[in-house]
């Protein structure tokens, strides 16, 4: 695609690269207040513990081949899928769009030159950081990993010899880290839009920002006092969760889920709002039904607080509990129904280019859809009494956390990488990858899906031989999608040191980061711009006039 | 028209100024919403465990000194007093009685803390603390009393020590003039913190040491 | 923010009016306290707690005085969202039935 239409002036200004600030070297990174620098910091690290959790994975499956043990003892084998959640889930998933896209574009989407608080955005950074290496430690230290799963419930996890007080720790720290980047990203959006930038001219990423920011203010510090209690009970005997004492065991998984299912919109809405606003781009079309895709955003954030107990439905807790959370859950799957069909109906009639971010787009569609309808179908309360801890369950959230925001995460990286990079990848080995992935995906989770409605416990280390075809189908299919993983990065990479120039707006889109350089310089800016369009207003670049 | 151009200049500082006032002004408030739902995740745990076990919770509250409980609400409403009349003060280029107001405000603190630290030794001398044998041996109810009790005031009085430092970094930067009339804000954030504080309080008092 | 446009000493005079009214709300819930009021005890006392806050936020902390909407709005929130959580656990813990 070249440049038509719109004056795109080429900047001859240093991008933000060759502008170290402060100071030179490796601390013009790690003490860097430009939000571009913070975001790409985040980047590296998430990957990296991408790469880690995709790793652990591979080991679990590799177990899974077979009946019995193969490779490792039933302990490591829960250290390994409880290790696999944290990695996951704290440390990637739950901040990878945020802190790498947020930082990165939501300030120049609003037309201003860094977040709110540039310092408080190094110091979110540096408690990810740290609250990584605390995790970590809890892995060489002491008895070992923790072997809760992620979850920590209690009591097992007040009685198990192994390191949950590090591990739990290190989460408390990672919620700081997500907090003070909820706050940063929330104020940013209402106090440094450009003149002209009202809330509805802002490009639908940010309102999904906007959104997730606030479950992350919100939600958080409930899962940090957990956490801290946990602490307090392996320390002090303080003996809230503990039935020994007189504590409540569900209570905990009360207290944990509060934070825990919101944490799953934190998860989703960022990668929701990605497709928000590549669909337009690349059907050429604007979107459809801009307000309604918004406020859905914001009302999935709301009523996504109140389903929580669908964790808990086999508990122990109430009936009539069961019965409202369940109720509540049906609920939520409106709004974001509602964004499948503004998608779908942007893209119809819409003149499609079929460029690898428009790819994983669709398939964030196709399988969070998969996602959505598996969830309502446990949402219901008998089929859950026979699906709660099989295998149906991680193959459900795997069609909404890696079908859904990993696509949706894959995409971004696909999108925004020659404005991150001023290079761009191949495009076709990018679609090749995609393809890859997207069969490995399926015969992957797909096959979960199956062995949990078979009957098939989830974190067990053993199995009975009927479920051994299926898990061999998983097994595999984890490898075609590792494979498909290991081509889309490699391409990402190459493409970083010996991809062609990129121009400053390849996909031809309309909001302000494609009107800046490709890298931008550190101001963003030159001047700050006066909006007086929408954010998918095509019209200057329609090849048609 | 050179004296409209220096307004003008003026004006786009004022207007720059306000901004990143009421931006840092929003982010304190923001961090407040975090700390709230920090401790009422706790809140959630009393309520549910006072809940099932009322008279137990009862009992228990009775071995808590009221007057001493009493006598900390007041400082620290006191506190609150001293330091919302601290940022007047500084507002209105009195940085000598702002810094007084502070120091009182500090001190109420430390006076608070202290009081805190006298009931726990108590306490922990009749041999109630977490995991004591002879709290174990008491009802359930009253070991999650005392167990949330400590937790929640514990957690609460390290806020305040914390906040206690942080109105000493005031007192040092209004010392070295580095807040005054024209720039007050973090003052402000940090009277936020502290009235945070306060209200928190307001709601354990009740809680822990009045329960009927 | 700008302070008030007030003139001198009336936000001294607000805050020490405050400060009288916690002081008598504070007395008030511990009086109350030693009344047999079953049921009503908690709720009253978390209505005298209630309103002593609201002084705070609004007078010390200045809600009163801001006029743009978001600083409005949080407050109801978070306490919206607090009784949000305390009520959907409650339905879990109100109705259990049996031995649970």
């Amino acid at each position: 695609m070249t440049t038509t239409g719109a004056a795109v002036t080429f900047h001859p200004r240093t991008s933000f690269y060759e502008d170290p600030g402060r100071y030179r070297g490796i601390l013009s990174w790690i003490l860097t207040s430009d939000h571009k620098r913070i975001g790409l910091l985040y980047f590296i690290f998430v990957i990296a513990f991408f790469f880690t959790g995709v790793v652990l994975g591979f080991f679990m499956r590799l177990e899974m081949i077979a009946p019995g043990g193969a490779i490792m003892k039933p302990q490591t084998y829960n250290s390994l899928f409880t290790l696999h959640g944290i990695t996951m889930i704290f440390l990637v998933v739950i901040p990878a769009i945020p802190t790498v896209f947020g930082n990165f574009f939501l300030p120049i989407q609003i037309g201003a030159r860094d977040v709110a608080f540039p310092r408080i955005n190094l110091l979110s950074w540096w408690l990810y950081i740290f609250g990584a290496a605390i995790v970590a430690l809890s892995v060489f230290t002491g008895q070992g990993p923790p072997d809760t799963g992620w979850t920590f419930y209690a009591p097992y996890s007040l009685r198990t010899t192994v390191n949950i007080p590090l591990a739990v720790f290190g989460v408390f720290i990672l919620g700081m880290s997500s907090i003070l980047t909820g706050i940063n990203l929330v104020t940013t959006t209402h106090r440094l839009r450009a003149p002209g930038m009202t809330w509805k001219r802002l490009p639908l990423f940010v309102w999904a920002i906007y959104a997730t920011s606030w479950v992350q203010i919100l939600a958080t510090p409930v899962i940090g006092i957990t956490m801290v209690l946990i602490f307090l009970e392996r320390f002090f005997g303080v003996g809230v969760f503990d039935p020994a004492k007189g504590g409540d065991p569900i209570l905990y998984q009360h207290m944990f889920w509060i934070y825990s299912h919101p944490a799953t919109y934190i998860m989703i809405l960022p990668a929701m709002g990605i497709v928000s606003d590549v669909v337009p781009v690349f059907a050429r079309k604007k979107i459809f039904g801009y307000m309604a895709i918004a406020l859905s955003g914001m009302a999935i954030a709301a009523v996504g607080s109140l389903v929580w107990g669908h964790h808990m439905f086999v508990s122990g807790q109430s009936d009539f509990a069961d019965l409202l959370f369940s109720l509540l859950t049906f609920l939520v799957a409106v709004p974001s129904a509602i964004k499948v069909f503004n998608w779908v109906a942007t893209l119809h009639k819409g003149s499609i280019v079929l460029e690898p971010p428009l790819l994983f787009c669709l398939s964030f569609i196709f399988l969070f859809s998969i996602g959505g309808l598996t969830g309502l179908i446990q949402g219901a309360l008998a089929p859950n009494m026979h699906l709660h801890d099989t295998y149906w369950i991680p193959a459900h959230f795997h069609y909404i956390i890696f079908g859904g925001m990993g696509f949706g995460l894959f995409a971004a990286f696909h999108y925004w990488f020659p404005k991150m990079f001023g290079r761009m990848y191949n495009r076709k080995t990018a679609k090749m990858a995609w393809v890859i992935m997207f069969v490995g995906f399926n015969v992957f989770y797909f096959s979960m899906l199956l062995l949990g409605w078979e009957g098939m416990p989830r974190r067990y280390y053993d199995y009975l031989p009927q479920f051994r075809p299926l898990h061999l189908t998983a097994t595999f299919g984890s490898w075609i999608l590792i494979a498909g993983l290991v081509v889309m990065f490699a391409n990402l990479f190459h493409g970083l040191f010996k991809g062609e120039k990129a121009e400053d707006n390849p996909w031809e889109a309309a909001t302000l980061e494609w009107q800046i350089s490709s890298p931008p310089p550190t101001e963003n800016f030159e001047k700050i711009p006066v909006i007086d369009h929408g954010p998918y207003d095509f019209k200057e670049f329609s090849k048609n006039g | 028209m050179i004296l409209r151009s220096f307004q003008k200049m003026d004006e786009a500082k004022t207007i720059v100024l306000e901004e990143s006032n009421t931006s840092a002004k929003l982010g304190m408030w923001l961090f407040i919403l975090s700390e709230l739902l920090l401790f009422g995740g706790m809140f959630i745990l009393y309520s549910a465990y006072r809940y099932k076990n009322p008279v137990d919770f009862h009992h228990a509250s009775r071995e808590l000194e009221v007057l001493l409980g009493t006598f900390n609400t007041l400082i620290l409403l006191t506190s609150s007093l001293s330091v919302a009349a601290s940022i007047s003060a500084l507002q209105r280029g009195q940085s000598k009685l702002s810094m007084v107001l502070l120091m009182v405000t500090m001190a109420l603190g430390l006076l608070f803390l202290f009081n805190k630290g006298f009931e726990w030794g108590a306490k922990i001398e009749h041999g109630i603390y977490p995991n004591s044998p002879a709290l174990l041996a008491r009802a359930k109810g009253e070991v999650l009393f005392f167990g949330l009790y400590y937790v929640m005031t514990g957690l609460h009085g390290l806020h305040v020590l914390v906040g206690i430092c942080i109105l000493c970094g005031m007192l040092i930067l209004i010392a070295k003039d580095k807040l005054n009339p024209t720039r007050f804000v973090p003052l402000e954030n940090a009277g936020l913190y502290w009235h945070l504080v306060d209200i928190i309080w307001i709601f354990l008092y009740p809680l822990f040491y009045l329960i009927t | 923010m700008e302070p008030e446009k007030k003139p001198h000493g009336t936000e001294y005079r607000t805050y020490t009016l405050v400060w009288m009214g916690l002081v008598v709300l504070t007395g008030l819930t511990f009086s109350v306290a030693g009344m047999e009021l079953g049921g009503w005890t908690v709720l009253i006392a978390l209505a005298i707690a209630g309103t002593k806050s609201g002084l705070v936020l609004n007078y010390f902390m200045h809600l009163r005085s801001e006029r743009l909407l978001i600083f409005r709005v949080i407050i109801p929130l978070v306490m919206a969202v607090f009784l949000v959580f305390v009520l959907l656990t409650f339905a879990d813990l109100a109705f259990r039935g049996g031995a649970r």
